[in-house]
């Protein structure tokens, strides 16, 4: 028995530790990725190695970071700007981007919230789960904010290489990292930002066709978890700003509730006192030339829309001392 | 609880803690330890049906002791039909009782009687199909005077429900195992290195062989309609390995544990794909239920003695039950009826026991003979796989008929490589080419790495069980139930 335990604990330990080098190994090659996960890697890259320390974060889902480009906020308020938008994700999981960020950077000065219809709901899937796959063992944020989703089982964030088991596209693209150097989507994510030069899509006309309808829902928890950042912030001394982007007027009227949504951002605004920059019924929102589909603004669109809401910005009676000098 | 999931390598360890350090000198305790171990295992599932296992145990064991003490032989067979009608109706009730509700209806409507009945949502218990043929082994044993009855409540509960092969076999004999739980167990090391052994290579069978040719099986056979005949055929090429990597991959796990735990299981498997004949396959295909119906079913009736039309109505009879035994479907019964037809030539011509020894026991290589022989008994195979698997007799036929009928174009080949190139076919197939070199090389013993690398430096014959280890865990994704968890 003692000859059985001592080989088979010391085959065990073997191959436990090539378990954690290989964990080590995957998780850095594959944050090296440049093409998986929808370039989450390189915004997720630049929070853990600490050098973004922001004045200015933008905050959001994709309709954030496609659409309100850092570099023209920096060129006009002189001050460094990043954007932290998450694709594919509400208010729950752009907070444990906000917390990791805090973690590993200073705190910023101005955070800028991009509202969409969805931000208060929450999914039931993790969407895009594999952008977490190199950071989150032992990290207990990450563990917190996405384990109420469909993605993750609990030894996956507490036993190393557990959550690469049977990850086949995970784990070649890793591999495939340590041999070539990720060129594909080079620059997708610049400060965060993504500039889409897509051409007008499908999805509205297979909208209509489908005749769908939305309802946006509330999760409590979202909602409550979105009124303690207001008051985290406020005893930080970060100054929130709210903005709704604009979105293509044939796609408005697919979600039912639309205006009561933008109404509650309106209504959170005027409690807590924060400016709120609503771009829902703008003039661009009527202009196709500036949409890639009716929810996000191309290449054309964003940087029209960022230069107008950085005047904005400057023109607000609250925020005279956004620009420095 | 599936022996490829986290909570069972959480639970074996722990038994394993159990069994040989708090409990290793009391007989009695390891025992009632297995029992508990067993139960919890099986309520992993669903609770509920522990009732069933311990109402079966204690008819049995009752029956048992009753039979012991009588000699009136009517009162004896009363006992026995006791037993086996407690078994059979749950057994009937739970996996049949749909099954002939719809074909009486169906028959009634047939000769213009309309009957009105509404079938039963019935969940069937896991494994129901293995420990009822376990426990009524004892009592057929036990009425035979084959086997004294035991007294001992806890070692014959532990016989019942031994957890490695509680839900998927192999269906052991009271005989074989029973006397296994009243003799003190020593620590083996050699028997339990092997057993770590077999069961690094059941899962690797389950995990990398039958889930991934699961995944492009069930694409094939779900989507019938759509694909030609030729990726039809490799759809059932993929199926064959899967049931083949499922089953014995589960066998083999239950086999090495239960040596963890100083008992040695019957041998379930042994290379049935490199069969000479068909029924050199059924000797080596589920040799558990095959030995079980035909010591049970076959020599019963008469076995091969008596006149032909005796012989060819017992090998149908085998078969057939065989087949329905899988499954409340009519394919399953066309499955068996198909073996029938193919063991029959062979046992008519007294050919059935040609092939005892394995394919090419003093060679590397199979003449050109053998290699043909083994291709054809893989074809007949596949083509009786197509009713096992198919959802019902119209899609089975539907399936041959395309693959005869529409096998070979241009399109068909470049469906087939699309297929393939999109579904990482190529990348399967390679590794079931390592698979096959494996269970080639390995063909003479209980299992196919049972000696790979003993003679190696450990340094070696380690890596090549890490690389194993590894390999398990790239492929580990496509998660399905074992397969025979159903029958």
């Amino acid at each position: 028995m003692k000859k059985f335990l001592v080989k088979i604990s010391f085959f065990t330990l073997l191959i436990v530790s090539l378990l954690i080098i290989l964990d080590k190994v995957f998780s850095v090659y594959l944050s090296k990725s440049k093409y998986h996960s929808s370039g989450e890697f390189n915004v997720w890259n630049d929070i853990y190695a600490g050098n973004i320390n922001a004045e200015i974060l933008i905050y959001g889902s994709s309709r954030a970071f496609n659409q309100i480009k850092p570099q023209i906020l920096e060129e006009n308020l002189n001050r460094s700007c990043y954007n932290l938008g998450i694709e594919g994700h509400n208010f729950w999981v752009q907070y444990l981007r906000h917390l990791e960020y805090l973690k590993k950077n200073k705190p910023p000065k101005y955070i800028i919230v991009s509202f969409d219809l969805w931000a208060m709901d929450k999914r039931y899937d993790l969407y895009n789960y594999t952008q977490f796959i190199p950071y989150m063992l032992f990290n207990k944020n990450i563990y917190k904010y996405t384990s109420s989703y469909e993605g993750f089982k609990l030894p996956d964030y507490f036993i190393p290489f557990y959550r690469y088991i049977g990850k086949r596209g995970v784990i070649n693209e890793a591999i495939r990292n340590i041999f070539i150097e990720d060129k594909r989507m080079n620059n997708y994510r610049i400060k965060g930002y993504n500039s889409s030069d897509k051409e007008w899509n499908d999805d509205l006309d297979n909208a209509k066709d489908s005749m769908r309808y939305y309802v946006s829902g509330t999760d409590t928890a979202t909602l409550q978890l979105f009124q303690n950042f207001i008051k985290e912030c406020k005893e930080k001394d970060i100054t929130l700003i709210f903005v709704y982007v604009p979105e293509y007027i044939e796609g408005q009227k697919f979600t039912i509730n639309r205006q009561d949504v933008i109404a509650r951002y309106i209504n959170f605004s005027e409690i807590y006192n924060i400016p709120f920059f609503d771009y829902s019924g703008d003039d661009m929102c009527l202009n196709k030339d500036y949409f890639y589909n009716a929810s996000h603004l191309n290449k054309t669109g964003s940087e029209i829309f960022t230069q107008k809401f950085v005047n904005d910005l400057m023109a607000h009676p609250a925020l005279k001392d956004l620009k420095k000098n | 609880m599936l022996f490829n999931s986290i909570d069972f390598a959480i639970f074996l360890p722990l038994v394993f803690f159990l069994y040989w350090f708090v409990f290793q000198k009391n007989l009695r305790w390891q025992n009632f330890l297995i029992v508990c171990a067993s139960y919890i295992f099986y309520g992993w599932w669903d609770w509920r049906f522990l009732s069933l296992i311990v109402f079966s145990t204690l008819v049995d064991f009752v029956v048992g002791l009753l039979l012991k003490n009588q000699n009136n032989n009517t009162k004896r067979k009363l006992l026995l039909l006791t037993s086996i009608c407690v078994n059979l109706g749950f057994l009937g009730f739970f996996k049949y009782y749909n099954f002939f509700l719809d074909n009486f209806v169906s028959a009634f409507s047939f000769l213009g009687v309309s009957i009105r009945a509404e079938g039963l949502k019935i969940i069937l218990p896991v494994g129901i199909s293995f420990y009822t043929f376990q426990t009524l082994s004892y009592s057929i044993d036990v009425y035979r005077r084959k086997f004294e009855p035991t007294n001992n409540f806890i070692s014959f509960t532990a016989f019942v429900s031994f957890f490695p092969q509680l839900v998927a076999g192999p269906i052991e004999r009271a005989t074989n195992l029973l006397p296994q739980f009243y003799t003190p167990r020593a620590f083996d090391y050699t028997k339990a290195v092997d057993g770590m052994r077999q069961i690094l290579w059941g899962l690797f069978k389950k995990i990398v062989i039958a889930d991934n040719c699961a995944r492009l099986a069930n694409i094939i056979f779900n989507n019938t309609d759509e694909y030609a005949g030729i990726v039809l055929i490799l759809g059932a090429v993929f199926f064959a390995f899967q049931i083949y990597g499922d089953f014995s991959g589960y066998s083999d796990i239950a086999i090495g544990t239960a040596r963890l735990f100083g008992f040695e299981l019957m041998q379930n498997f042994a290379f049935p794909y490199f069969s000479r004949d068909i029924a050199e396959f059924w000797r080596r295909w589920h040799i558990s239920l095959s030995t079980w119906f035909r010591d049970y079913v076959y020599i019963p009736l008469g076995g091969s003695k008596g006149n032909k039309f005796t012989i060819i109505r017992n090998t149908f009879v085998i078969f057939i039950v065989s087949g329905f035994w899988h499954g409340a479907n009519w394919t399953f019964v066309v499955w068996g009826f198909l073996n029938a037809l193919y063991f029959m030539p062979l046992l008519l011509t007294k050919r059935n026991r040609k092939y005892i020894e394995v394919v090419a026991c003093e060679s590397k290589l199979p003449t050109l003979c053998e290699f043909l022989n083994i291709l054809l008994t893989f074809a007949l195979t596949l083509f009786a796989w197509i009713f096992f698997r198919a959802e019902n007799l119209n899609h089975a036929f539907l399936y041959i008929e395309k693959i005869i009928f529409q096998s070979l174009s241009r399109e068909a080949l470049v469906d087939t490589y699309n297929l393939l190139y999109w579904e990482s076919g190529f990348a399967l197939i390679a590794l079931l080419l390592f698979f096959l070199f494996f269970e080639w090389n390995g063909r003479r013993n209980k299992f196919a790495i049972a000696i790979t690398g003993i003679k190696w430096k450990r340094f070696f014959r380690w890596a090549f069980y890490a690389t194993i280890i590894l390999i398990i865990f790239y492929y580990a994704g496509e998660q399905q139930e074992f397969i025979y968890f159903q029958f």
